[in-house]
């Protein structure tokens, strides 16, 4: 544990703030402008990895745990999540024969 | 040994290779028909398309195995400090499978894990 | 133990409750799951009565993780009560559907999640809470599997509420690394207005303000709104908006008091702006469900409006105006049930000549409305009342002037549907509806909830004796 603090100490706490911004920007990007469904998962996926790049840091950095059992957290809810979008693209799938969010335009007004 | 051997180097290198590539373009005679096009040594061509749809039963297991996979990750943190925190650490992550179990018994009563 | 037992009772009276819906799904046949079901009517209320005279004691619990007040205990009780009208209406639509024990364990689940919410002193518990009260509404949204738009809904719900719970998890890392805690205790005093925090509020106050739609995030609603079966439809714009009304104001006045003067600015420029587009397209639309997406979005403006005023007010008058809010939204969702499982109708023009066939019903609905407009007699007055009285300690007559004027627009579109049953006379008379013994229990539930609480002033005063402001 210290031994792991001790070289996420080494790289400077801005650039990890950088980075993870940078991927969670992505990921929003992606979740808002790609038209398949399962690629928009993957980029939800992205984002909440971002956040636990952060966490990580930012544990590492204040020399608290809780930022890391967070992150535990966050894996096993981000899990579920997908699990749900998942089953719920399926039975669209089945409905519509398609995963391309243009496909879904029944509800408009 | 510095910068200039590298140098002389790579020249060779370009000129092996290149030199091997050119001197077959050269001497080697080429001709050109259609049969030269097919796939090579596979057998019968490929009838349909390539992209086919995979039996939604298949997703079924990963969704599960996504779920059933990723809660474990609680087990590694609890396996680190189960010594010390006795018997109450226990009996919570029995609760904590029990449920899982529950979720996997709900499956298994959908019909879910049936091999098609 | 046993302390920690009373503490937990509405959560742990819940687990109980899902548990036995799994155990006779797993072991027993279909029949028995939809005979459970049926007993829901009545195991719910009862842990109503147990939390009413076994209230939990005031403090925190593991660590502070978990806090309860009596003012929370209101609301869990607020929010378990509409629960029980929902399930209570939604039985005739429930009858014929195949999965009865899945919806129950995902209402139940959901419901589960918001009591955490409500009760969540901590950051970690918060996010965990917030998931499970948003990850299974999107698998009710598809509750009708064969139905094209209600996987439609569902998926939009899931996308827009993993986007938004995104957005609000970095706002916290960024809290969490501007402050080194996650417990709301610690945070205020930490809080001194850096640009980190800045932005971690900007980033989490989006995240509700997606929860809440809130007008520049409030896309996903309308949409998911009109795809879902509509006792969910019921449950996502009463008790799901409703716990995020309660969260939004207590973190509000208790983790970001600090930053008051930074929030106070967006939410009233938000309050301008959703009760404006909320009404304004809620005049076009057709499709009842939509128009009371609307007319949510609408109602939610009137309700930041009241959390500006930052005062002892403002908390109480949120509170109220949702109590108010679950029994008039419930009436109409209750209603809007009962004809869209008869005749499948869910538009506007659909209830020509209601009045005609089931004068009753019809009267029901049209007091359901009155409340949603805010007229007088009717116990939604009050509550707009409040809400506005709390907003004016502030003296920004401008937004005031806009509320009121934006009250006149919604008349006109509540009145419209009034005037379609009443006055309209259609071609294919609507065939004459007899709701069964638990729908018309909620009806009443509904109906004496709208009419009493507008005459009885000493709920407010009650409501204001728990509250707390800045």
């Amino acid at each position: 544990m210290e031994n792991t603090v001790s070289i996420l100490r080494q790289i400077p706490l801005n650039n990890y703030i950088l980075l993870s911004t940078l991927l969670f920007c992505i990921g929003v990007i992606g979740v808002l402008s790609r038209r398949n469904a399962i690629i928009i998962l993957m980029c939800v996926e992205l984002m909440l990895n971002a956040v636990n790049l952060l966490l990580a840091a930012f544990s590492a950095y204040n020399s608290d745990p809780a930022g890391q059992v967070f992150v535990f957290f966050i894996m096993a809810v981000a899990a579920a999540e997908v699990a749900v979008g998942l089953a719920i693209l399926m039975m669209v799938f089945r409905n519509t024969g398609t995963v391309d969010i243009n496909a879904l335009n029944k509800l408009k007004g | 040994m510095g910068a200039g051997s590298l140098i002389v180097l790579i020249i060779c290198g370009i000129a092996f290779a290149g030199g091997g590539i050119l001197l077959s373009k050269v001497l080697a005679q080429t001709s050109t028909n259609a049969q030269k096009g097919q796939a090579y040594e596979c057998g019968v061509p490929t009838q349909g398309r390539s992209w086919i749809q995979l039996n939604v039963g298949y997703y079924l297991f990963a969704i599960l195995f996504l779920i059933f996979d990723v809660e474990l990750v609680f087990l590694y943190p609890w396996a680190v400090v189960v010594r010390e925190a006795g018997w109450m650490a226990f009996l919570e992550i029995v609760i904590f499978l029990f449920i899982l179990f529950l979720g996997f018994l709900y499956a298994h009563k959908k019909g879910a894990l049936k091999w098609m | 133990m046993n302390e920690i037992v009373q503490f937990m009772l509405p959560e742990l009276g819940l687990t109980v409750l899902l548990f036995v819906l799994l155990f006779v799904r797993i072991v027993g046949k279909l029949e028995l799951a939809g005979q459970v079901c049926q007993l829901m009517n009545i195991a719910l209320p009862i842990l109503a009565l147990c939390m009413w005279f076994m209230p939990a004691p005031e403090g925190a619990q593991f660590g502070g993780m978990m806090i309860s007040s009596k003012l929370i205990v209101t609301e869990k009780l607020l929010l378990l009560v509409g629960t029980w009208i929902i399930s209570l209406f939604s039985s005739p639509w429930l009858r014929g559907h195949r999965h009865p024990a899945e919806f129950y364990m995902l209402m139940l689940s959901t419901l589960m999640g918001i009591f955490f919410l409500l009760s969540s002193g901590d950051f970690l518990l918060f996010f965990l809470a917030l998931e499970l009260s948003a990850i299974p509404l999107a698998a009710l949204c598809n509750f009708d599997l064969e139905k094209h738009v209600s996987g439609e809904s569902a998926m939009k719900m899931i996308f827009s509420s993993a986007l938004s719970s995104g957005i609000l998890l970095f706002g916290i890392s960024l809290l969490y690394g501007a402050t080194g805690t996650l417990s709301f205790v610690q945070i205020p005093a930490l809080l001194d207005g850096s640009p980190l925090q800045i932005m971690a509020f900007v980033m989490i106050f989006t995240g509700f303000a997606f929860k809440l739609s809130i007008v520049p995030f409030h896309f996903w609603t309308a949409d998911v709104y009109e795809g879902a079966p509509v006792p969910v439809t019921a449950f996502l714009s009463v008790i799901s908006k409703g716990s995020m009304a309660f969260v939004f104001v207590s973190a509000l006045y208790t983790v970001f008091r600090p930053l008051s003067e930074i929030w106070y600015i967006a939410i009233t420029l938000l309050a301008v702006i959703s009760m404006t587009v909320g009404n304004l397209f809620a005049i076009r639309q057709q499709n009842l469900k939509r128009f009371l997406a609307f007319s949510s979005i609408a109602q939610v403006g009137y309700l930041l409006i009241g959390i500006s005023g930052s005062s002892i007010d403002g908390m109480s008058s949120v509170v109220y105006f949702v109590l108010v809010y679950v029994f008039s939204n419930l009436a109409a969702f209750a209603v809007i049930t009962l004809v869209s499982s008869a005749t499948s109708r869910e538009t506007i023009d659909g209830l020509k000549g209601f009045h005609a066939s089931n004068p009753l019903l019809a009267w029901v609905l049209a007091l359901a409305l009155f409340s949603l407009a805010g007229i007088p007699p009717t116990a939604g007055f009050f509550g707009k009342f409040f809400l506005l009285t709390a907003g004016a300690a502030k003296w920004n007559s401008p937004v005031l002037i806009v509320a009121a004027l934006n009250m006149v627009v919604s008349l006109y579109y509540y009145l419209r549907v009034v005037k379609a049953m009443f006055m309209d006379s259609s071609d294919d008379t609507m065939i004459r509806l007899t709701p069964n013994v638990s729908v018309q229990f909620a009806l009443l539930l509904c109906t004496a909830g709208i009419l009493l609480l507008g005459f009885y002033s000493p709920a407010y005063e009650w409501i204001r004796s728990l509250s707390f402001g800045i």
